[in-house]
């Protein structure tokens, strides 16, 4: 499916929100700066246009050559579309493409399902934010617990 | 082509349930999580599909699975159905509930499970040069089809050899022993799909 919104745009949206591009030093490569509370969205095609299907956010985010931004603390949420949770992916850092909607790191990752039944661990991370493809690159460790550990909190 | 069915021939299940088409869903009892371990993975998020590459390998409370790429759907909090594919080099090793443990390779399993009308069904199908051996013997076919609700063997085109201190007749198919000693070049009695008849 194909997205029904740039994803830039909202980036572009949240970042001035944050007084990002609004007086800014002397540019370099076009960008400079830095903004707290980063975050952008995406939804879901008609008939569920007003639905948000993912949000990647992060505590700050700090624009590099390339149109590429570098997120610290980042968090990525994917929704269904009644608005439930279905993953929560959270890593240290990575590097956000706004053009392509491509995340990667080096770093760790950690993939949580919405319902905590699943979880999952790795080094190392690619997500395609049009097709919504998660590669983790090394270590995988997955974790499902019975529905028991579920009502228990184990 | 002719087919086998067998009551835990390999003891992969030990005591064993009563043969029923499917047997009510039982509330959930506290175990271990289910563990999968790869060098590589790819998550799609929207489907909820995984795919583990390499040196994947899955531990849970029953048994250990070995295997180079294996396919799951991550279950959903209240999951009637579940999906497991694993694929080349498939290796198994189950522990029985009289703590035998049990070995199956093949190039293809299949794992199901479904809650259908209060009732589970679980299921796992080798196929690929398949194999399942335990204490008792080894079974060969393609496929085997193993019920795990029923603990039952199902296998088409199979091959049984048992070992020498196992009687054929313990495994309560409708053919008689076959009283003639193994032959010296075997280590056990072998049966292929000639010899036993479906019960």
């Amino acid at each position: 499916m194909k997205r029904p919104r740039n994803s830039l745009l909202p980036i572009a949206g949240t970042l001035l929100a944050a007084g990002f591009l609004a007086g800014a030093g002397p540019a370099q490569n076009g960008v400079t700066g830095r903004a707290g509370n980063f975050s952008s969205a995406e939804y879901f095609a008609p008939p569920h246009p007003l639905q948000m299907k993912s949000r990647l956010s992060g505590a700050e985010a700090r624009p590099v050559s390339g149109g590429l931004l570098v997120i610290q603390e980042l968090k990525l949420e994917t929704f269904n579309t009644n608005g439930l949770v279905e993953v929560i992916v959270t890593a240290p850092d990575c590097i956000y493409d706004t053009q392509a909607g491509v995340a990667r790191s080096a770093g760790h990752l950690r993939l949580e399902t919405g319902d905590g039944t699943s979880h999952i661990e790795g080094d190392g991370f690619l997500w395609r934010q049009d097709s919504s493809l998660l590669t983790i690159s090394n270590n995988v460790r997955t974790v499902i617990k019975t529905p028991a550990e579920i009502k228990t909190g184990l | 082509m002719k087919k086998i069915y067998l009551i835990a021939l390999l003891g992969f299940l030990g005591g064993g349930l009563p043969a029923q088409t499917n047997v009510p869903a039982t509330p959930p009892t506290s175990r271990p999580p289910t563990r999968i371990n790869s060098d590589h993975g790819e998550f799609d998020l929207s489907s909820r599909r995984a795919i583990y590459y390499d040196h994947v390998r899955v531990e849970d409370p029953r048994m250990t699975l070995t295997c180079d790429r294996l396919t799951a759907d991550l279950p959903q909090s209240e999951a009637q159905e579940r999906h497991i594919v694993a694929e080349t080099n498939v290796v198994i090793y189950a522990v029985d509930e009289k703590g035998q443990t049990n070995h199956a390779t093949c190039d293809r399993a299949i794992y199901d499970y479904r809650v259908e009308a209060g009732a589970t069904n679980e299921t796992v199908t080798l196929t690929g040069h398949a194999m399942m051996e335990s204490a008792q013997g080894t079974l060969t076919g393609e496929p085997i089809f193993w019920d795990r609700t029923r603990n039952r063997l199902t296998a088409t085109d199979q091959k049984m050899v048992f070992r020498q201190n196992v009687s054929p007749a313990a495994i309560h198919t409708n053919s008689a022993p076959d009283p003639a000693p193994a032959s010296p070049v075997r280590t056990g009695t072998e049966i292929d799909s000639n010899s036993v008849t479906p019960p």
